[in-house]
């Protein structure tokens, strides 16, 4: 089994990767409340990819490794820019118009993978393709997380300062709409990188989970992050493991690992009575 | 004496909404000035003109050179999902002098502990700020807004949603604050009673007009039935001034 589970240590490892990126970014999207942000940018980047293996049936298009990650950032950031400026505000709440994008960009993204020439993005809708990773894409990865995760780490004080409390950071200077447009399309970025291999379930529990994990333990927020990060590496690492001797898919083992451990870290919350 | 904000036939709204129209007066030095009107008027809406965060649609709003304000928001807007010390939070008032990417350093640290301190709560510094009472919170929030050394504090509804021994507390530290520390204090609130007894200046807000005047000339029967429009009584007891609403049939469908 361990032979086995060397052949697919790339996987492990790119698992980590998105799942510590996720993590950090996953904070800011639990305490904004805006995990229904997370999930519309996945699928927004999940549809890009489908847009670029259709286009690229009809020859219009490159279907290369490159060209998919290009056309979903350019679909994610694009989703971000509408996010971040809070559009459609003006007529429907904030929440429906990222319901709208969210089914909208499922269903189309369905659509065209339907009809497209290539069937490779069919996983990437929902479990991904973790185990076909291979040693360039995780270097790709790190080369993208490495330098987000070091402006967040730099940038936290601004970043958890205009989520806490905008109107504040405001009369104090801050230009709230630009630092959640960093924000924004640092996530959709970690998201489009993200998609190529671990597709949109466990993209969106990564965001999404160990942060509610870390809330739940953390008792400051430096403890929020750190609890989080090891959520999800744990989680990725128990996920992983058990997958390949029990024959799972390996993404859904992750998420369903990542679950468990937040109802750990709520019934501990209960216990706690706080 | 140099105006610190001074209101040229401003206009303030919302896209094309006008909120209010034709704002026409000055915070001086000293001054301890509150807004008053009823929910939705634009008292919000002026303090923002005042922080800066809302730019006029028309009209010259002047600031005096080298002027800070200390904002104190609404309560309820500072969100409770956050695990952030109290000292944390307090610290961020001075987010403004230390460099992006930046840490705090030993002396904001300090003037954190001052400001908690001149509030009162010093020993609250190391507690989460969500597992304080709303008076305790509120208190927290004045030091946020002192740590920054203003000129001015700006208070937005300090006492909504508090019971009556809290709201007591908080009004007679921002009294303290003005009287005592020489601060100028603008303080929004839909309560009468409370702004009524404790600032020098009000200004009316309705109607997307400001009426500004010394508390009597505002608080008294003619105005207040013209602006709320159901009969008021204003009646004084041991010096304090009591605006009573007498009721009103509330359209209920029988």
């Amino acid at each position: 089994m361990i032979e086995t589970l060397l052949l697919f240590r790339e996987a492990l490892y790119g698992a980590i990767i998105i799942g510590v990126a996720c993590a950090v970014l996953g904070v800011y999207v639990v305490l904004r409340r805006i995990v229904f942000v997370g999930a519309a940018l996945a699928q927004l980047s999940s549809a890009g990819i489908a847009l670029a293996l259709w286009l690229g049936g009809l020859g219009l298009f490159g279907t290369t490794h490159g060209h998919l990650i290009g056309m979903s950032l350019l679909l994610t950031l694009a989703g971000a820019l509408f996010f971040g400026l809070g559009g459609g505000r003006r007529y429907v709440h904030h929440e429906a118009v990222i319901g709208v994008t969210y089914a909208a960009s499922a269903a189309v993204g369905i659509l065209l993978i339907a009809k497209a020439a290539s069937g490779e993005g069919h996983d990437i809708f929902l479990q991904g393709n973790v185990l076909g990773m291979s040693r360039h894409e995780t270097v790709e990865l790190l080369a993208v997380v490495i330098p987000i995760l070091g402006l967040h780490a730099a940038l936290a004080k601004e970043f958890v300062f205009v989520s806490f409390d905008p109107e504040t950071a405001a009369t104090l200077g801050y230009r709230v709409v630009r630092w959640n447009l960093l924000l924004y399309f640092t996530i959709g970025i970690v998201i489009a990188f993200a998609m190529q291999s671990a597709g949109v379930l466990l993209v969106f529990n990564f965001l999404v989970v160990p942060a509610v994990t870390g809330v739940l333990i953390g008792r400051t927020i430096g403890q929020v992050f750190a609890v989080s990060i090891a959520a999800a590496v744990l989680a990725a690492a128990v996920g992983f493991g058990a997958s390949i001797p029990l024959d799972l898919p390996t993404g859904p083992a992750i998420a369903a690992v990542s679950a468990l451990l937040a109802l750990l870290a709520w019934s501990a919350r209960r216990l706690r009575r706080e | 004496m140099t105006a610190l904000i001074r209101f040229d036939g401003v206009a303030l709204g919302y896209g094309r909404r006008a909120v209010v129209e034709q704002l026409d007066f000055s915070l001086e030095p000293g001054d301890f000035l509150g807004l008053v009107g009823p929910n939705g008027s634009g008292k919000t809406t002026i303090i923002r003109a005042m922080l800066g965060t809302l730019s006029p649609s028309a009209g010259r709003l002047t600031r005096a050179p080298g002027l800070r304000l200390g904002y104190v928001p609404q309560r309820d807007q500072v969100d409770s999902l956050y695990p952030l010390r109290v000292s944390d939070v307090v610290t961020m008032g001075r987010y403004d002098r230390i460099a992006i990417g930046r840490r705090p350093g030993p002396r904001d640290r300090e003037a954190a502990l001052r400001a908690l301190d001149q509030v009162g709560v010093a020993d609250l510094a190391d507690r989460l700020l969500a597992g304080l009472s709303g008076g305790q919170k509120q208190r927290v929030l004045i030091a946020r807004a002192l740590v920054g050394e203003p000129n001015v504090l700006v208070l937005d509804e300090p006492t909504n949603g508090m019971d009556l021994v809290s709201t007591t507390q908080i009004l007679g530290l921002v009294r303290d604050l003005h009287e005592q520390a020489k601060l100028t204090v603008v303080m929004v609130s839909h309560a009468l009673n409370e702004v009524a007894n404790y600032v020098a200046k009000i200004g009316l807000v309705f109607g997307g007009r400001l009426r500004l005047g010394a508390v009597a000339d505002i608080i008294n029967e003619p105005v207040l039935q013209s602006v709320y429009g159901i009969p008021v009584q204003v009646h004084s007891f041991d010096g304090h001034r009591v605006v009573v609403a007498r009721s009103v049939s509330g359209g209920a469908k029988r």
